[in-house]
């Protein structure tokens, strides 16, 4: 007993029924994906091997990616200069700029999703605006296509992009910056030697945060999207409800798991991810 | 699984005799103890289950209200049990996963009857108990050993009254012709309805559609790919017709009075060639209230409780008896009525329960 | 290193910033030479860090002009001053190694990479940290952090180097020896220091001239000896170093406790006045003695520990004593 508390300490007694929960209620599930995509409906790995057999998978991968990675760059890039300015910004319009940006946290995603259609759908408030003052003379397809679905998934995820980068940027010490500009560095130089370079992680877990996040969207795609968008997460959902292949479910399922893991672990090859997830920026 | 199964039929089994006085506390207790279940478990859910009410899986909505007003109140009054909702929607993986998990907690589920036919087979279903349910009250080829149709729905279009006033289109042909009707289309996204639109519209006879012919369906919904939308519900499917965003839809036919009205009469129904569905209760496997279940899927058989449902709900009666009785007003809306019934075609569950799922997956396949 | 030996000489005049309403700095008028090692020196909110970041280019003035080698540098941005700067803190840019924080300033000019390097190679054996070039900021002790802000901020030979309390973040013993190096480098390279700090030792010890600065204006400007013994104000008297305070009638005058004497006993006649001991404090080097006296004022007086040892003690009666050119009257209270 003793020899056993020299190695633990006694802090993990504390916790060890969360723990224990924790792994029974996290752990446990992924397991039982992980089992299914091995065993139903027959035990060996004809779950994996469709991937090499079906084109539809491959293309349904293909366009998850495509989509989650253009979401991704765009939320990013439009999340790096909303926090900026918001960073530039006076207090009392920053506290404006927050207090919008968590209210977004608020709405459903499937009213955020309908109201892109009110907005930019045939029908729509612009495409009537634009047919009205004869800009156009046939609607623009915003809606019930890919372009749909990005507007609504960036306009979801913008959210997601903004607060890692912000705190990212509450971090930086001013006096770099001014450090910089008194070396002789001009505003773009400081920017791209200095600010970039130090936003970095917070760019890194931005980029996670939306990407893993646009993996698994569901809601959006199938509405915007008009039916022809068909990414993981919604086909996952009808393997299990609908033509009850479990077995491709838990494939996919697991493929995306892997996947997410895969891409930590090629990040942390670059750098160290503690810093990405809010460790001291060292 | 098994075993599970066991315990659990025959500690509900012995709730229900202590509920009615059969059996004594201290044997009920001894039980539970025997068998590991809470005692508070099995008292707080399934036993009460089984002593006074039945569960009905639906979806939600105004169904809850109706499924009520026109079925519970005749079931209670008649059996004296109550009826609650889980309006969580039945799908088949839903239903699968209840059953495998043996924590079922419904009693009648409101879904399709080739859901029968798939989940019946593997021990996922209760079979219909025919010395309580009745054969002759549903269409003849609906009434399956796990599952009995009680209403009809189907798939039909709408067309927009200004883009084709003149010449409106009268069947899927017309549908899928858009060098003749140009438009947009909406079809039905899980392929159900849609492949069987695909191969009228190409010349297959109502009465011969099945089996399907795959290749040849899917041809046909990929030729109006490009002017077509996907639709996985019928507020999207409505919506899609409100706000104009096609000019031909396919819809649940008995959302087509909605959408007549919420278009001032823009969009029309067009019955010819509808598709009739039938909709099935089915039992879950090992159901809380037993045999209840069957005396409220008879209850739904009835004819008042029909007529209720299509006025509440819009669902069409699939007992031949009622359809004599359909209201003048909804005759245009129920795909059995005197004007309907002549140019409907049936489906066929045994198809789509042994090939639904692939048909789903080529259809997505083909359509993303 | 460039040529520096026409440059480096700045001049302020009527230097104004106000924040709203409220005038940090106000109308300061100041030479500075070239080579000068000048410190600015007051308490917190002062109004010498705002008058630094001025200088700098970081804070527009509100009005006045600030001139090097006499022509006006008010709208120059901070990026072309070309005025080195230490910061509080330090600022060294974290995720660049020693080596190129220091050679920032010549990487940003476009220099060509063989002549940073032997610029860089320069700094870094001007103080002394040859062996750390590779090393990240945070893998350094604060002290040779120190020394590499320093570095980059003279790699570019800047005329004027600003430094803001450099020394903040180091501990008393280390301060002492960086002190040292800093004045030698000084004098090694011949750049315009300009030093803010609020601590007086560092001030005495390492300026060729002070600014005493208080509430936004400069209270007194001269060299440390000047200052010290002939302080113009009793705000200046008491910033910089200790001082008494003695009033006779509308005069006031400072009195360094070191510049008292103190005899046992009452009633001298080359007493200046007399009273009893309040306290006695040990220092080591010194100790330090407060006397109550008859007209009811508080002197401290500083003496050698060698002295009186037996009969100084708590209650005793003494005279105190001090040389006429000791008291030196005040302009002001």
């Amino acid at each position: 007993m003793n020899a056993l508390r020299k190695h633990i300490h006694p802090g993990w007694l504390i916790i060890a029924p969360l723990l224990v929960m924790v792994m029974a209620l996290y752990l446990g599930p992924i397991l039982n994906i992980l089992w299914l995509s091995v065993t139903d409906p027959e035990p060996g790995f004809g779950n994996y091997a469709k991937l090499g057999e079906s084109d539809a998978l491959i293309r349904i991968l293909w366009t998850t990616v495509r989509i989650c990675i253009i979401t991704t760059v765009f939320s990013v890039t439009l999340g790096y200069s909303i926090a900026y300015a918001m960073m530039h910004c006076h207090q009392r319009q920053k506290n404006y700029m927050l207090t919008l940006l968590l209210v977004s946290f608020w709405i459903s995603i499937l009213v955020r999703t309908f109201s892109w259609l009110m907005l930019l759908g045939r029908r729509g408030l612009v495409n009537v605006a634009l047919e009205d003052i004869g800009l156009i003379a046939e609607p623009i397809a915003f809606m019930r296509n890919e372009l749909g679905v990005l507007i609504g998934m960036i306009h979801y995820m913008i959210p997601y992009a903004v607060l890692p980068l912000l705190v990212s940027m509450q971090a930086i010490d001013q006096r770099v910056m001014d450090a910089s500009r008194n070396l002789g560095a001009s505003g773009s130089q400081t920017f791209l030697r200095i600010y970039l370079p130090l936003t970095t992680p917070g760019l890194v877990a931005s980029t996670l945060l939306v990407f893993i996040l646009s993996l698994g969207f569901y809601v959006t795609p199938a509405v915007l999207g008009g039916g022809k968008v068909l990414m993981v997460a919604e086909y996952i959902s009808v393997q299990l409800l609908v033509t009850l292949q479990w077995g491709t479910a838990a494939m996919l399922a697991a493929l995306m798991l892997f996947g997410v893991l895969a891409m930590l672990w090629i990040m942390s090859r670059f750098m160290k991810l503690s810093t990405v997830f809010g460790g001291a920026a060292r | 699984m098994q075993d599970k199964q066991f315990m659990k039929e025959m500690l509900t089994d012995s709730a229900q005799a202590y509920k009615q006085g059969r059996m004594d506390r201290r044997t009920f207790l001894a039980l539970c103890g025997a068998s590991g279940v809470a005692l508070t478990a099995v008292m707080a859910g399934d036993a009460e289950a089984a002593a006074d009410h039945v569960v009905m899986w639906n979806w939600g909505g105004q169904s809850e209200e109706c499924h009520g007003s026109a079925i519970g109140d005749a079931f209670t009054a008649s059996t004296g049990k109550g009826l609650r909702f889980d309006t969580s929607g039945p799908l088949e993986g839903k239903i699968k996963e209840m059953v495998e998990s043996g924590n079922v907690t419904a009693d009648v589920a409101d879904a399709d009857l080739f859901n029968a036919v798939s989940l019946g087979p593997t021990g996922h279903l209760e079979p219909i108990d025919y010395s309580v349910v009745s054969k002759d009250k549903t269409l003849p080829g609906y009434a399956l050993e796990y599952g009995v149709s009680v209403i009809l729905y189907g798939y039909a279009f709408v067309y927009d009254t200004e883009a084709y006033g003149d010449n409106p289109p009268q069947n899927w042909a017309d549908f899928f012709d858009t060098a003749k009707f140009p438009g947009m289309r909406s079809l039905y996204k899980w392929a159900n309805g849609s492949l069987e639109a695909a191969l009228m519209a190409d010349g297959v006879a109502g009465d011969a559609l099945y089996p399907l012919d795959m290749d040849r369906a899917l041809a046909k919904i990929k030729s109006i790919k490009d002017e077509s939308l996907y639709w996985g519900s019928g507020s999207e499917a409505h919506s899609m017709c409100v706000n104009g965003e096609v000019s031909m839809g396919m819809v649940w036919q008995n959302r087509g009075r909605n959408i007549e009205n919420d278009t001032d009469g823009r969009y029309k129904l067009v019955n010819n060639q509808a598709l009739a569905m039938p909709g099935a209760y089915i039992v879950p496997k090992g159901n809380p209230a037993g045999a209840a279940a069957m005396q409220f899927i008879a209850t739904a058989q009835e004819v008042p409780a029909q007529l209720a449902l299509l006025d509440c709900l819009g669902m069409t009666p699939s007992n031949p008896a009622a359809f004599g009785q359909i209201p003048e007003d909804q005759q245009p809306y129920a795909i059995t009525s005197a004007m309907n019934i002549d140019k409907i075609v049936y489906n066929d569950p045994t198809w789509w329960g042994e090939n639904g799922g692939d048909a789903v997956n080529a259809f997505l396949d083909t359509i993303s | 290193m460039a040529d520096l030996a026409n440059t480096g000489s700045l001049q302020l005049r009527d230097v104004t910033k106000m924040f709203g309403t409220f005038r940090a700095v106000d109308s300061v008028n100041l030479d500075i030479q070239k080579g000068e090692f000048l410190t600015l020196l007051g308490p917190s909110g002062s109004g010498k860090t705002t008058l630094l970041m001025m200088i700098a280019g970081f804070l527009d003035i509100t009005h006045g002009d600030i001139a090097l080698d006499g022509a006006s540098i008010a709208d120059v941005p901070a990026e072309k001053r070309n005025f080195g700067m230490v910061f509080q803190g330090y600022a060294l840019f974290p995720h660049m190694s020693v080596r190129d924080n220091v050679g920032y300033a010549l990487s940003v000019r476009k220099k060509p990479a063989p002549e940073i390097k032997t610029r860089v190679d320069e700094m870094l054996e001007l103080v002394q940290l040859q062996d750390f070039a590779d090393r990240k900021p945070t893998q350094l002790s604060g002290g040779q952090q120190q020394r590499v802000a320093l570095a980059r901020a003279l790699c570019f030979a800047p005329p004027v180097l600003l430094l803001d309390e450099p020394l903040g973040a180091l501990d008393k013993k280390l301060r002492v020896e960086v002190q040292e190096q800093l004045k030698d480098i000084h004098r090694r390279i011949g750049t315009t220091f300009i030093y803010v700090t609020h601590d007086q030792e560092e001030a005495l010890s390492m300026s060729d001239r002070i600014v005493i600065m208080r509430d936004g204006s400069i209270e007194q400007v001269g060299t440390p000896k000047e200052l010290y013994e002939r302080p113009a104000t009793r705000f200046a008297a008491s910033f910089l170093g200790k001082s008494n305070f003695i009033t006779q009638g509308v005069k006031t005058f400072a009195l360094r406790p070191e510049k008292i004497d103190l005899r046992v006993g009452q009633g001298g006649d080359d007493a200046r006045t007399s009273g009893t001991i309040r306290s006695i404090t040990y220092f080591g080097s010194m100790q330090r003695i407060i006397v109550d006296t008859a007209q009811g004022d508080e002197i401290e007086v500083d003496i050698d520990v060698w002295r009186n040892q037996e009969a100084l003690s708590v209650g005793a009666a003494v005279d105190l004593l001090w040389q006429d050119a000791a008291a030196v009257e005040l302009k002001e209270t």
